[in-house]
This record gives C-alpha cells, structure tokens and sequence, in this order.
C-alpha cells in the first residue's frame, strides 16, 4: 500500500520548534482558519469547500424510495464519503483504513445523527414512499482538516438543496418536475460545524484546522461539533495526548465562536447565491412557502 | 420513554440509584491463565471480558514498527448480549470505530518504546451489554494489561455520564448529570464517554454523540472526571489484593 510520507527529520523539528514558539509554517495564529472559500454550483445540491489548499465538493441529491419497514414515517438520509487517491496518494480505492473508517463515522454523527436534516418531512405516503436524501462527499485535495471542509460542505449543500415538489391526489403520486413548480427547500433544523483541534506534543501547543503536515505531526486531536444556538453535536477525543478538562473546556468555548463565525458564512454565501439565480432565472418572489 | 421518568421527582432513577451512584463494580483479575493477561469486569448488567497476548511477534509484517509495539484491538459483542439475541458483524462501522477509539487510548496509554517490533493484542468479549460499554472495555483492558505485566504511564479509568435535561421552568435547574447510565437510560440522553490517564485527572478519551448544550457539558465533564477517578481507585484496590493473594500464594510479602 502507498504510505503517505512523514514528514522529515528536520521539519518536523523546525515544525515544532517555531510551534513552541506560536508561530506557524503558513503564518496563521494558532487559533485561526486558513482562507475559507464556497462556492455553489448551477444546479442545486453542489457545494465546493475549498480551506487553504484542501478541497471538498458534496453534491446532494433525492430521489423517491420505499421507507426502512421499521420506520414507516422516516425519509433516509444517507452520507457517502469516499477517499481515492485523488484526494492524497495515500488512500486507496475499495479499501477503507482505520483513518477512513473514523472520518466516515464523525461526519456520519456530526451531521446525520444529530438530525440535522428532519428526516420526517421528507415522508410522502407513509409506510410505501418517501425521499431518499442523498449526500456523496468528494474530497478532492487533501491538506489536512478533511472533517471540517466535508461537514461544511455537506451543510452548506444541504442548504442550497431543493427536491422536487410533490402532490398526492388519493392513491396518486405527481412528482412535479424544477420547472413545472418551484422547488422545496429541504427542512434544516440544525446546523452544525466540525471544529479539529490538534494537540502537538509535550508541553501542550493547541491548533485549530491544522495543514497535513501538523496533522502528521500532532500527538493527538479533538473534533468539536457544534451549531449556532450553543448545542454541542459531538465531541470525539480518541487517545493521543492527556489533556486537562479545564483546557478542553476553553477549546470548545472557541470553537464555539468559530462555529457562530462559519454558520454566518455560509449564511451570507448562500444568500449571495439566491440573489444571483433570482436575478439569472427571473425567479423573483417565487418561493415554495408561497401560497399557489 | 418520556425523560421525566428517567428522574423521578425524589431524584431516583429507573433502577433506584441516585444521579452520583455508581453500578456495583465488580472487577477480577487473571481469570483465563493461558492467556498472558485477563480481567472480567461486571458493572450492574454490562460484562465483559478482555485477553491479553502478547507482547510478541506481530501477526502479520506490516504491523511491525521499528520503534514501538503495535497494539491490536479485537472486539466481539457476543450474540446473546443484547436483548434480542442477533449477530453483529465484525464489519459493523460501530464496532469497527469503538475499536480503532480503543486501539488509540490504548497505544497512548501503554509504554509502547519498550517493546519495539512487537505486538499486544487486546481481545475483548462484550457478553451483556446494559449501558456503558466502551467505558467497560476501556476499564476492562487496563486491568488486563496490568495483569500482564505490560508497562503503563498510568490507569486509564472510564466512567460515563448522561445528562437529563431540566423541565425549562423558572429558576429551575437546566438539568442534572447521571453517573454511568444504563441502557435505556444511554437510548434517550446525551452521553459523555471519557476516560483519565494517571492521577491528575487528564482526559485521554471523550466522546459525546447526542446533542448537549455547551453549558451542560462543562457539568458533565466535572463529574465524569471526578467519578473516574474513583473509578481509578477501585481498580487500583483490586489490583493490590491481586497482587497480595499471588505473593500469598508464593510464600512471600506479609
């Protein structure tokens, strides 16, 4: 198997040296985000996370299936990551690694169970139709901090989403087509963002959004998961170096001001877009709340 | 279950403990001796038993390090843990994440400079599961490694705690931590996980997977540190009788 890299001897200890220091390879403060960019696609459901140099694209998608039998009045949403080499030489197609497995299941339960996404309302007929709500994350560069771009990826597409609309006439079901009536925006109830912390060594350095590099580097991470109204989605600290609660604690105090700053982001990134496909598609005023 | 039933007004619980109790804990050492180190912990209805072999060669060459021993996490819900008797997959993403949780708590915690180019497997055997499972494998492991004479930097004590929330009234509390919840108590509330290496109470594992108000989780986290330290201690006192009734045994010590 293709071995990412470690870095060398002698940057790891000029890493950790200016580390100790408070200073940082691509001179950000220790507690800041690299540049964080979004971009949403033509068609709805596309959104492109770009942090620094790692790139994340999630695309969500829906289509109409039968529910789980033991959830008759659920939709389905599922999540989908896939790490290829595309991302980092590193990963391998079809053969999922410990690494692999942990980034799945954090985003998995940062953003799905949670319930971020109110899986009732995508019910249609209970018991025979409903949504199947569809999130394919693509990571596309990997430069460290997966978590954080995938889980503002998926919320942000999840955001910009519209499914069809649907009508029931008795044993009927119409799906009606984008342009036949305005699409339905998808029923977000919470939105939460991963936070990565990464720990180095020692005397305790804490980063946030930590490159490839640091991540190599670090003696153990925490991800913080969290939404704007102070609800803490998530915590996972697996291992790696002993932490003080006190200090854990002021972590999440920040991540939780990183968390507002980034849901405002994207608030204004996605309002940003519906002004430019208003004034694209003359949508003006016709929205899916609107009475018909 | 709606939540006022989890706490009832007088402040008891579904099984009669009061929110600091903790299950009975019953911990013993050296149960399998062909193996090179086990312990079975029991706590309330959750058991469950770990082997230990190792250190030695890795079973396979690419788990060989050059500078350190590879720890192996092997874990097993058995079939008839449950309430309904089913198997679980080896394959299953849960069990494949508590896995790589414990594989990592465990390759921080144990000496692992010591023993290079070799390998410790964990082997652990969920056989009930009522609540607290990953906290009991953690503390399960940490008696087995002792039992096997593996080098540590310390106990890795786990405890967890679930918060119920208040009723939102006024000048009512926001709500009150519970100490090592059971099963239908881990299903309705949010459940911290969090283990402590050594005596200073640091925190080598946490894991939340229900959504907490941040407020809350400064609670929590100050009783799951406090009562893993207690926890610590127990399993300390175990180990010491132990190792008591082996020098006993032997002829020597008092």
């Amino acid at each position: 198997m293709p071995k990412e890299l470690d870095p060398s001897t002698n940057e790891k200890n000029f890493i950790l040296e200016s580390l100790y220091a408070g200073e940082r390879l691509d001179g950000r403060e220790l507690d800041a985000f690299r540049p964080l960019e979004l971009e949403f696609g033509e068609e709805y459901g596309l959104a492109d996370v770009r942090l620094g140099k790692t790139r994340v694209i999630a695309r969500v998608s829906a289509q109409v299936v039968q529910p789980f039998s033991d959830r008759p009045f659920d939709g389905i949403f599922t999540i989908t990551t896939e790490l290829g080499p595309m991302a980092s030489p590193g990963f391998e197609v079809g053969r999922q690694t410990e690494a692999e497995v942990l980034l799945a299941r954090l985003i998995e339960k940062s953003i799905r169970r949670s319930t971020a996404l109110d899986t009732e309302s995508l019910c249609i007929v209970a018991g025979q139709k409903c949504w199947q709500v569809r999130a394919d994350v693509h990571f596309l560069n990997h430069d460290g901090n997966m978590v954080d771009a995938a889980c503002i990826a998926v919320v942000a597409a999840l955001q910009h989403f519209r499914r069809p609309d649907v009508s029931i006439e008795g044993e009927t079901v119409t799906v009606h087509s984008m342009t036949e009536r305005v699409p339905v925006p998808l029923s977000i109830l919470h939105v939460p963002i991963c936070e990565g912390d990464g720990g180095d060594e020692a005397n305790v350095v804490t980063l946030i959004d930590a490159t490839l590099q640091e991540e190599q580097l670090r003696d153990g991470d925490m991800t913080v998961t969290m939404n704007k109204h102070g609800e803490v989605c998530q915590i996972s600290k697996a291992g790696g170096v002993p932490l003080d609660p006190i200090a854990m604690h002021r972590d999440m105090n920040l991540a939780f001001v990183k968390v507002k700053e980034i849901t405002a982001f994207i608030a204004k990134r996605l309002k940003e877009d519906e002004e430019k496909r208003v004034k694209r598609d003359n949508l003006l005023e016709s929205k899916a709340e609107n009475e018909r | 279950m709606p939540r006022e039933e989890l706490l009832s007004p007088e402040g008891l619980r579904l099984d009669g403990r009061r929110w600091n109790n903790l299950r009975t804990l019953k911990l013993s050492l050296r149960t399998h001796p062909t193996s090179s180190g086990s312990a079975l912990l029991t706590s309330g209805h959750t058991s469950i038993l770990c082997l230990i072999h190792g250190p030695s060669e890795p079973s396979l060459r690419s788990k060989q390090q050059h500078d350190r021993c590879t720890i192996t996490v092997d874990l097993t819900y058995a079939p008839f843990s449950g309430t309904d008797r089913k198997r679980r997959n080896r394959t299953d993403k849960r069990i494949s994440e508590l896995r790589s949780v414990i594989q990592r708590t465990f390759s921080r915690a144990v000496m692992t400079h010591l023993h290079p180019r070799s390998e410790i497997t964990i082997t652990l055997l969920v056989l009930s599961q009522d609540g607290g499972v990953l906290a009991g494998c953690i503390n399960a492991a940490t008696l087995a490694l002792i039992d096997a004479g593996v080098p540590m930097w310390g106990y890795v004590a786990a405890v967890t705690v679930g918060w119920v929330p208040g009723q939102g009234g006024e000048g009512e509390e926001e709500g009150t931590p519970v100490l090592d919840v059971n099963n239908a108590e881990e299903g309705e509330l949010g459940v911290l996980t969090l283990a402590t290496m050594g005596d200073k109470g640091r925190v080598i594992l946490g894991m939340l997977e229900s959504r907490v108000r941040l407020e809350a989780v400064e609670g929590l986290m100050a009783v799951a540190v406090d009562s893993a330290g207690k926890v610590k201690d127990m399993m300390d006192e175990e180990v010491r009788r132990h190792g008591e009734a082996i020098a006993r045994a032997a002829g020597v010590g008092s």
